[in-house]
């Protein structure tokens, strides 16, 4: 057994640089496939090895969405997330999608992102932080729009049980995942 | 001052000790000694050497030593030990505490552990009684709506009800304590008895886990007392009486499991179903409905219940025993009592000691309890033993065994009994 | 009168037929959760998963510490199988970082993550078997599961909240002889999951009890996002070691066990049949691991990440478990969500138990393969 202080080597650490090498191809097809159908509507923000990222304006996230599910052959979401940008006055919400039914897609994970106004005086369900649900498109969001929904102030409109999931009943806080929601003593 | 009794003075102690004194000798007079007179006024005194055996002479059985055993074997013949002893509660509680720890042990050894280990000297022995007192002294608690009357005495009628039951069994030849003609059907009625009490006490507990487990409890008795009471006509017909002491002579050549194997199993299956033993302990699945029609009870509230359940195991044990396995019937294997005790007396060194009513018991009485204990035993391991091998079975899977499966196998069994009636193997006049 | 109620509550209205149950949190047959179920008769005629009495807000509180602080406390959702959920957001870690893990460290996690599935699974098992009453399927996975937890002792030096993996490899080096105890213990616990087989997976009354209760049919799986042995129960073969293969699993030879019928004793069985499985895969790692070299990659304190993102997952023992990373440049993430199987899997419950008997309702529960506290994160 090797003393442990001899084993660890010593490396720098760094962030990744930007290698401006040529993106994976099948995924590239991917998003040139939603790009050709939706052109400026979409913004590719990256394409990494199985993984593909596309921002979209809330209006057109139903259609973009429905595409993905038909055209490409997404079929559930893993997770749905919400990010609070309050430089930004906007809460991102990332829909991470996979496939089980195509072979080829199961190493892939789509990242839907769309983003929806922020006030800061949230009044969930009442104010303007709205965005379309899901999950008449992918079933499988119901219980993460839920969560993001009590997490983040996220109204999602077309969710047919927008209730409290993780929160007790009586939370009369802000949503705690916002930014200005602070640890005590932190 | 760290002394123990910082207050001590000698007069204080001396008043103490008179004090308790006094107390006693006037609560001996005033209660205990009227007590002792009552209770020997009740129990049926018996007839020694031509002279009735008064409060008065028995107690001059201190000053006559040669008195102590026909008094105790008179003792031992009465009515009141017969119910609070031997064959009756006494002895079926001995019995079922050895269950409740053959239990323990054994689940435990099934399972690679140790089971109860520390309390008492050998391999936890006295956890039971540690137990015992860890419920009585734990608090009662009585759910606010319930209805507190019939909560409180659903226990109690379990209780007794259990008894009644452990009452009916002959444990040796003439040791019974209600020597029935009808003995059978009483066993019936009384088993009767306990799916009213457990939907009474769930019910009772204006409570929504006990009420679906006292509903269930009840389904599940009710439909197993028809393939119970089924699976036992068979013994019947081939004895023609319904007392169970003398089905159990009847037996004295051959068991009834010899010809009624089918009976004999579907009467198995139904026992374990009538006490909720695992895979048929629905009314307590502590995972569906917390635990079941006992959910809202609490100290010795809960510990009459499970001392009413394993006196029940014990009398369904014994009473598979009775109809099926013989009951006291066995080799004789007691040695007989020596003679020369009774006609010489005890030789100890240079004294002679005469006792007169030796022996206290008869040769036949010890063997016949001896087997009949050997066969429980028995059976009551083949109970115990399902408990660490299956899971427990849903309602509707339990019901249609009960309805469908174990009738149909009871029919059969009768259909065997009138076979080997009207062939003339067995019953009256038959060939064994 | 009409009383005040807090804002989200409200009064139910009371049926005569239907009685409402409360099946938690304190209630035997259920986990840190309440299910509301609704009976008729033995009928339930609807059930609403109400999760969350042990959320701790473990995403929140990853956003106030930096990348290596997060570690004790992002593994306390599911401590036993707290190297698999750490697994993802190491791996999201080091891609932020920029870390190359050596070979023999990517072993190790091998080694360390199968374990953690028999920890967890075990324990799984034994909650199972008691739940259908079965006491000594309680007894045997919980003292079997010993032996994993002296393995997993012997190699972090913990039972349960190891702490094991970091961001650049594992925390320290295997102890001495480790290679072997690992072998002769792993060997004992498949014979001992082959005796599981006698006593639990071929006994008839749970074979009677379990089939064809909570059918979920392969198209309801993947439609309802299920993951892990759930989905592989229903007939679907996905699962990340052999799909997205991330370490060394690619150089192992790793079986992925599919059944068809979907039904709570195909899930039931399907966790089993993974822990055979993992068996073969520590013994593969142990044989093909390096001699020696090192296991850590040294760290600068309060490492920043760059203006990025990362998805990364693993299978844990409940399935997929994801680690979404965003990094703003800081030392600490800007937002970490763990997207965990047992919460995926939760929706299921209210599908599968509509409709079903009273007294499966433990049976269809427990094997969703559903870890409360995980959910609640």
């Amino acid at each position: 057994m090797s003393d442990s202080d001899t084993s660890i080597q010593e490396t720098e650490t760094k962030p990744v640089v930007e290698n401006q090498q040529e993106l994976p191809k099948f995924e590239k097809d991917q998003s040139d496939k939603i790009t050709a159908k939706f052109g400026s509507k979409t913004e590719i923000a990256f394409v990494k090895p199985d993984r593909i990222r596309v921002n979209v304006k809330k209006e057109d996230i139903l259609d973009v969405a429905s595409f993905i599910r038909d055209e490409l052959n997404y079929d559930h979401a893993e997770s749905v997330t919400g990010v609070d940008f309050p430089a930004d006055k906007e809460i991102e919400v990332v829909y991470h999608l996979g496939s089980y039914t195509d072979p080829q897609l199961s190493r892939q994970v789509l990242s839907l992102a769309t983003r929806a106004p922020r006030e800061d005086n949230p009044n969930p369900s009442n104010d303007s932080t709205k965005l379309p649900s899901l999950r008449d498109i992918f079933y499988s969001v119901e219980f993460h729009e839920r969560e993001c929904f009590e997490m983040l102030g996220v109204f999602f409109e077309g969710h047919p049980d927008n209730r409290r999931l993780l929160l007790p009943e009586d939370w009369a806080d802000l949503p705690p995942l916002r930014k200005d929601f602070a640890i005590k003593g932190r | 001052m760290s002394v123990i009794a910082p207050k001590f003075r000698l007069g204080y102690f001396l008043k103490s000790l008179t004090d308790n004194i006094f107390w006693i000798i006037v609560l001996l007079t005033l209660v205990g000694i009227p007590a002792i007179m009552i209770v020997l006024f009740f129990i049926d005194l018996p007839v020694l050497d031509g002279t009735l055996l008064t409060p008065f002479l028995a107690f001059t059985m201190m000053f006559h030593p040669e008195l102590a055993v026909p008094v105790v074997k008179s003792l031992l013949y009465s009515d009141f030990f017969r119910i609070a002893a031997f064959p009756g509660f006494g002895f079926a509680a001995l019995l079922a505490a050895g269950t409740i720890f053959a239990e323990r042990k054994l689940l435990a050894k099934l399972q690679l552990r140790v089971g109860p280990f520390y309390c008492g000297k050998f391999e936890g022995i006295l956890q039971l009684m540690a137990d015992g007192l860890k419920l009585i002294s734990k608090e009662i608690i009585i759910p606010a709506k319930a209805d507190k009357p019939i909560f409180w005495t659903a226990p109690i009628l379990f209780v007794a009800t259990a008894a009644a039951f452990v009452s009916l069994i002959p444990v040796a030849p003439g040791w019974v304590v209600a020597d029935l003609d009808v003995g059978l059907l009483a066993v019936f009625a009384i088993i009767g008895f306990f799916p009213i009490i457990t939907i009474l006490s769930a019910w009772s507990a204006n409570s929504k886990f006990p009420f679906i487990g006292g509903i269930r409890a009840l389904h599940q008795m009710v439909s197993f007392e028809i393939p119970l009471i089924l699976s036992l006509l068979g013994v019947v017909i081939l004895t023609g009486t319904l007392n169970l002491s003398e089905i159990v002579e009847s037996q004295s050549n051959y068991w009834f499991i010899v010809f009624l194997p089918i009976g004999a199993i579907v009467f198995f299956i139904s026992v374990l179903a009538e006490l909720e033993r695992i895979p048929f302990d629905l009314p307590e699945a502590e995972s569906e409905i917390v635990a079941g029609w006992l959910t809202e009870f609490s100290g010795m509230i809960y510990g009459l219940v499970q001392l009413g359940s394993y006196l029940k195991l014990y009398a369904f044990a014994a009473l598979f025993v009775v109809l099926f396995l013989g009951g006291w019937q066995g080799p004789m294997i007691v040695p007989p009592f020596p003679a020369e005790i009774i006609t010489h007396g005890i030789e100890a060194g240079p004294i002679t000691v005469q006792v007169p009513g030796l022996p206290i018991t008869t040769q036949e009485m010890l063997n016949g309890t001896l087997w009949f204990t050997l066969k429980t035993v028995a059976v009551i391991f083949f109970i115990l033993i399902p408990r660490g091998v299956f899971p427990r079975i849903r309602i509707d899977m339990l019901l249609s065994i009960g309805w469908n499966k174990l009738i149909a196998l009871a029919f059969i069994n009768i259909f065997i009994a009138l076979g080997l009636l009207y062939a003339g193997v067995l019953g009256p006049g038959g060939l064994l | 009168m009409t009383a005040r109620l807090p804002p989200g509550l409200q009064l139910e209205k009371v049926d005569d037929r239907i009685m409402t149950l409360n099946v938690g949190p304190q209630h035997p047959g259920s986990g840190h959760m309440r299910l509301i179920i609704q009976v008729d008769g033995d009928r339930i005629v609807s059930c609403d998963p109400d999760p969350g009495y042990v959320h701790r807000g473990e995403e929140k509180m990853a956003e106030y510490r930096n990348y290596i602080t997060n570690i004790p406390h992002l593994e306390r959702p599911v401590i036993h199988d707290s190297c698999n959920i750490l697994y993802p957001y190491c791996l999201g870690v080091e891609e932020l970082l920029g870390l190359e893990v050596s070979e023999r460290a990517k072993y190790v996690r091998v080694i360390a993550s199968e374990l953690n599935r028999f920890t967890y699974t075990l324990y799984w098992l034994a909650i199972y078997g008691i739940f259908l009453g079965h006491s000594t399927m309680f007894m045997w996975p919980a003292g079997d599961r010993e032996l994993a937890i002296d393995l997993l002792e012997k190699l972090t030096g913990a039972r349960v909240t190891h702490s094991y993996f970091v961001p650049g490899g594992v925390r320290n080096d295997l102890p001495a002889n480790f290679e072997d105890v690992c072998l002769r213990q792993i060997n004992y616990l498949e014979k001992r999951l082959k005796a599981y087989a006698d006593i639990f997976y071929d006994n008839p009354i749970l074979i009677a009890r379990t089939e064809k209760t909570g059918v979920l049919s392969r198209e309801d799986a993947i439609r309802l996002g299920t993951t892990g042995t759930v989905l592989r129960a229903s007939g679907v073969d996905y699962d990340v070691r052999t799909k997205e293969p991330y370490d060394v699993y690619d150089e192992l030879d790793v079986h992925t066990n599919v059944l068809k019928n979907g039904d709570s004793y195909d899930r039931s069985k399907t966790p089993w049949l993974d822990m055979l499985e993992s068996c073969n895969i520590i013994r593969q790692a142990l044989e093909k691991m390096p001699k020696s070299g090192s296991v850590r990659v040294k760290l600068k304190p309060n490492p920043k990440g760059g203006n990025d993102e990362v998805y990364k997952r693993v299978e844990s023992g409940r399935g997929s478990l994801g680690a979404y990373i965003v990094s703003r440049s800081k030392p600490e993430p800007y937002r970490v969500k763990l997207s965990v199987g047992s919460f995926r899997n939760l929706i299921c419950m209210p599908y599968l138990l509509k409709g079903e008997k009273l007294g499966n309702m433990p049976a269809v529960y427990w094997s969703l393969n559903y870890w409360p506290v995980e959910a609640d994160r």
